[in-house]
This record gives structure tokens, C-alpha cells and sequence, in this order.
């Protein structure tokens, strides 16, 4: 990368420069609603009433996260938000697998056809009414006293781009292993549990990280079903009623340090595993 | 399963069990896609408000056709999309080109510019409400220190400013996306065409749109047709950052829609869900019209060019 300067003239070289500017300052532009977010949960309350251009505290105040934590139930939002977020990445990793090696490996009628209403339904998007007549199910049902009903309906609407994400990685793997397992014996979801899934591990991977961001972030059907059972929002939702409750401007504190809560476990996961995340983002929408 | 034949049985075990493996995905898409969308004709023709429906006949549909409030609604969501599309399509664009040129540092630019995607689009909107909070937030304080304003603006208060409020985080929560696309699509571009290039004398603005956009065009058609189709669709920010006020003035066809079925989170109102269901099947016909129009100019602009 360096090489090439050499032979860059003056001219290139301060435009370069100037183009090197004006990227950080759009990183900058980038990341500064969650720098001022994160350093802001650590002012009083007073100071974020007030305002300022400053984004590092004046003074800095832990009993935020310690107020939020035991006031304001987000110890419980907290626990509902990785349980949820867990369960969506399960349910999504064993369905679109099993789904994924089925339709890349089985012969059957209507496959093509199935599969079509698969990438339909994708595209088909009539927004929060579908969530009308689940909410309604899941009550008639008895499911709405637990997440376990929003954990599948999360996992049920994004399940099309696990699928196809699966899908295409074992339509990339050779027939012959499947042939050579099942010379040795392996009955069909042998060849699934011992061949096919080890060498998933790669897309697992990306099909874990994106349906934990889904499950994590998700808002408007935990908000759905969590209106008259507060010990079952997730942070997402949690935060948003504190904002919704009162005028807003009396507890800056505690929402900072609640939005805090809500992003810093996924900004830790993006700095570990951000190349999968770009990776599963573009795969998705090609394959998509 | 009852074959005679023990070869043939062990293939209908295997074809059953294949069965039994797909069977989640089926349940899936019959219960969350297939379902509510056929549950939502139901009661199009019905005043339901979650415990009683009655029959009105043609009575939602003649409230359609005057409803005001959802009209003007639709305008602003072509409004938002417009804005939104203006300005990030160019910018994602730019930072994409900027960023193959590989200076030092590229790599942690790319994860700067693609970090707002992972953040939930209900916390994004709750931490531009901060920011752009009309007495203390930070934006009008920067803004009044560097003496650019007299006086702070009312962001998220005042109907003149509001759009523009939600254009910003829009173009914010997106822009990362929409660079990675055209990152990897300009990935797939061959090396030789920009050597040649070079060689014959191009300098970098020639290079874009001589060499550069043209050979990017099939990926800017697919980013185009995403971003039309999910601008339309946004509603999660916006119910978070200014509620669809002041006075309407921001609120978008999905968000409105969403205070008929479960009602607003600042009014005590009955649930609309028969007259919310007719206007979800309208506001589906509206953006499925407009990719269908989308594609059709696409595919005329291929052919002149």
C-alpha cells in the first residue's frame, strides 16, 4: 500500500491528503451519537439538562448504571434481552440448517415452487398488521405469558435469509461426501449431524451473529407483545417506555445509561466479529 | 412408510425424515408469513377493535378515500424516501470509492461507516431525540457555539424541521449498508480496466464515471430497488423520534398504520384494526406499484444506455 507513494506528485499527495480528512471526519460524523451516548450516561442529571457542547463528563457519575439496574428494572430488561436474543439465534440456526440441507440435498415435488413462496414472502411486507393476528394466536394459545412466542415469530419472519444463506453454502459442497457417508451406512440426517453440519461452521457463524443483532435490536413486536407485562420487555423496549413515561426530561440519566446498556454488548460484538457482519450483510443480499 | 420392499423403505424413512427436518421452516412460514397475510382480508370490510367486529360494508374504503390524515401520510413517505434516497445513494457511493483507494486506515474507516446498522433502529431514534432535543441538545449547542444559529432550532418541534431531523438519522442508520454493498460490488470490478485507464491518462473523476459507474450500474439498479423498497417501509426510528409529529408532520403511511392496529403510545384511542388492515393492503399495493414502476425505468434506462 505504501509502495506507490513514490511516484505520487505534490498535487496528488495533498489531495490525498485532503481525502484522508475528509474520511475521518465522516468516521467521526459516524460514531459520534454513540461516543456522546456512552460518555453522557456518565453525567448527572443535572449536567444533561443543561446541556453543552462538552461530550466528556464534567463530573463523572457511576450511580447511573446503578440506579437504572435496580430502579428501573433493567436488570430484568437485560435478562430478557440476551434470552431473547439467544433464543432467536438458535431457533434460526437449527431451522435454516435443517432447512438449507433439505432443500439443497432432497429431490421432492414442488421444491421449486416451496422455494418461491419462501422468497415471496420475503418481499411481500405489509408491516405491523401481520403482527395483529399472531399477538391474537399467541394469546389464544396461551404464549404470551413468556418470550417464547416472540422469540418465534422473530426467528419465523427472518427465517428466508438464514435459509438461503445455508442453503447456497451446502449447494457449494461436493455431492460426493454425502455419497461416500452414505456407502459407510449414514442414514440422511446422519449425513446431516456428522458430514454436512461440521463444515457449516463458517455460515453458522454468520447466520449466529445476524440473528443475534435481529433478536437483540428487535422492537416493535416485543413492544407488541410486552404492553401489559413489564417484566418481559427487552432493553429495547424497556428504554423506550421510560422515554414515553413523563414528559422524558426527568430521567436523561437513567435513559442514557438504559440506551448505553442496550448497545454496549452489541458494539463489543462488532469490534470482535465486524468482517462477519459485513460478510453475512452483502451474502445475505446477494443471495437474497 | 408401509412398503414391502426393504430398499424402497429405507428411502421413504429417509424422505420422511427429510420431511420431519423441513417441517419448522413450514410451520414458520404458514404461521408468520401465510397466515396473518390472509388473516388481514378478513376484516377489511369490518370495524374490529380487538374483542368485537362489525360488518360496515363499504364503509372503510369510502373512509380511505377521504382519510386526510393518511393521504398526507403517504406523501410524506414519499417525501422521506426522496430525501433519504438523494442523499445516501451519492454519499454511500462516495465513501465507497474513497475507500478503495486503500489508504492507510480504510479498514477501520469501513467499520466506523458500517457500526450504526448494528444498532437497533429504536435505540438510534431514542439517541437522536437527545441529540436533537431543542433546549439541551448537543446539536444546537454546536451549532450555536460555532455561530452558525442565533438561536437554538426546534429540531424535532417544529414542522419545517422535522423532516430534515429524520432524513439525518435515516442517512445515518443507512449509509453503512449501502457502502458495503458497492464496496463489494466494486470488489468484483477487474483490475486491468483501471490499469489501462491509468495508463492512458484518466485521472480519478474520469475514472469514476467513465469506468467506475458504468461497470458498477447492474449492483447501483439492485442498491436502488433495496433502498426504495426499505425507505418506504421505515416507520421503527421515526415512531421513536418524534412520534410522527409535530401535527402529522413527519408521520410515514406504515407508522400511521401502526397507531390504527395497536393504537398510539401517547392516546388512549380504540384500535382501528379493520380500517388499519385496508390501509396495510393499500400501502402494500403503493410500494409494490412503485418498485414495479422502478423496474420498468430501470429497464428503459438499460436500453438507451
Amino acid at each position: 500500500m505504501e509502495k506507490g507513494h513514490a511516484v505520487y506528485s505534490t498535487q496528488t499527495k495533498i489531495l490525498r491528503g485532503l481525502i484522508w480528512v475528509f474520511m475521518l471526519f465522516m468516521a467521526v460524523l459516524m460514531i459520534f451519537p454513540v461516543i456522546y451516548i456512552v460518555f453522557g450516561s456518565f453525567k448527572g442529571n443535572s449536567e444533561l439538562l443543561v446541556g453543552g457542547t462538552n461530550i466528556f463528563p464534567k463530573k463523572w457519575v457511576f450511580s447511573n448504571y446503578s440506579n437504572a439496574w435496580q430502579q428501573a428494572n433493567f436488570a430484568r430488561y437485560t435478562v430478557n434481552s440476551i434470552f431473547l436474543a439467544l433464543g432467536v439465534m438458535v431457533v434460526s440456526l437449527i431451522n435454516s440448517t435443517m432447512a438449507g440441507y433439505v432443500f439443497s440435498r432432497r429431490k421432492f415435488k414442488g421444491k421449486e415452487i416451496l422455494y418461491g413462496i419462501f422468497v415471496m414472502f420475503m418481499f411481500i411486507n405489509v408491516g405491523s398488521v401481520s403482527l395483529r393476528p399472531l399477538f391474537e394466536l399467541s394469546v389464544k394459545l396461551h404464549m404470551n405469558k413468556s418470550l417464547i412466542s416472540v422469540i418465534l415469530i422473530s426467528a419465523g419472519g427472518g427465517q428466508a435469509t438464514y435459509l438461503f444463506l445455508s442453503r447456497g453454502f451446502v449447494n457449494a459442497l461436493p455431492m460426493e461426501l454425502d455419497e461416500a457417508a452414505k456407502i459407510d451406512g449414514c442414514t440422511f440426517f446422519q449425513i446431516y449431524r456428522l458430514v454436512i453440519l461440521p463444515l457449516l461452521k463458517p455460515v453458522m457463524a454468520t447466520i449466529a451473529l445476524l440473528s443475534f443483532r435481529q433478536g437483540w435490536n428487535e422492537y416493535i413486536l416485543p413492544l407488541v407483545f410486552t404492553m401489559t407485562n413489564e417484566n418481559l420487555r427487552p432493553l429495547t423496549v424497556g428504554v423506550n417506555m421510560l422515554k414515553n413515561a413523563g414528559d422524558g426530561a426527568a430521567a436523561w440519566d437513567i435513559m442514557f445509561a438504559g440506551a448505553s446498556i442496550a448497545i454496549i454488548p452489541m458494539l463489543v460484538i462488532y469490534c470482535i466479529f465486524s468482517r462477519n457482519f459485513m460478510s453475512g450483510m452483502t451474502a445475505g443480499a446477494v443471495k437474497g | 412408510m408401509q412398503k414391502t420392499n426393504k430398499g424402497k423403505m429405507k428411502i421413504s424413512r429417509d424422505g420422511l425424515v427429510a420431511g420431519l427436518m423441513l417441517t419448522p421452516a413450514l410451520i414458520f412460514l404458514i404461521v408468520c408469513s401465510i397466515y396473518p397475510f390472509i388473516w388481514i382480508f378478513r376484516y377489511i370490510c369490518y370495524d374490529y377493535n380487538g374483542f368485537t367486529a362489525t360488518f360496515t360494508g363499504t364503509r372503510n374504503i369510502t373512509r380511505m378515500l377521504g382519510d386526510k390524515t393518511f393521504w398526507n401520510s403517504v406523501g410524506h413517505t414519499f417525501e422521506y424516501a426522496a430525501y433519504k434516497l438523494i442523499f445516501i445513494i451519492p454519499l454511500s457511493l462516495l465513501m465507497a470509492v474513497l475507500l478503495n483507494m486503500r489508504m492507510k486506515g480504510s479498514n477501520l474507516f469501513r467499520g466506523m461507516y458500517f457500526m450504526p446498522t448494528i444498532i437497533s433502529t429504536s435505540i438510534s431514534g431514542m439517541i437522536f431525540a437527545f441529540i436533537f432535543a431543542t433546549k439541551n441538545g448537543i446539536a444546537n449547542s454546536i451549532l450555536m457555539d460555532m455561530g452558525v444559529i442565533d438561536s437554538p432550532i426546534k429540531w424535532l418541534m417544529s414542522r419545517d424541521w422535522v423532516m430534515v431531523t429524520v432524513t439525518i438519522m435515516a442517512i445515518w442508520g443507512g449509509l453503512g449498508n449501502y457502502m458495503l454493498y458497492f464496496t463489494t460490488g466494486m470488489n468484483g470490478l477487474s483490475e486491468d480496466v483501471y490499469e489501462s485507464a491509468k495508463i492512458d491518462g484518466a485521472n480519478g473523476v474520469q475514472t469514476f464515471f467513465r469506468i467506475t459507474l458504468p461497470m458498477l450500474s447492474p449492483v447501483l439498479k439492485v442498491v436502488l430497488m433495496l433502498a426504495i423498497t426499505s425507505a418506504f417501509k421505515d416507520y421503527e426510528a421515526i415512531m421513536v423520534l418524534s412520534k410522527g409529529g409535530p401535527g402529522n408532520r413527519s408521520m410515514v403511511m406504515f407508522l400511521y398504520i401502526y397507531n390504527l392496529i395497536f393504537g398510539a403510545t401517547d392516546s388512549t384511542s380504540q384500535a382501528q384494526i379493520g380500517y388499519g388492515a385496508l390501509l396495510s393492503i393499500m400501502a402494500a399495493l403503493i410500494v409494490g406499484t412503485v418498485t414495479i414502476i422502478y423496474n420498468i425505468v430501470a429497464k428503459k434506462l438499460d436500453d438507451v444506455v
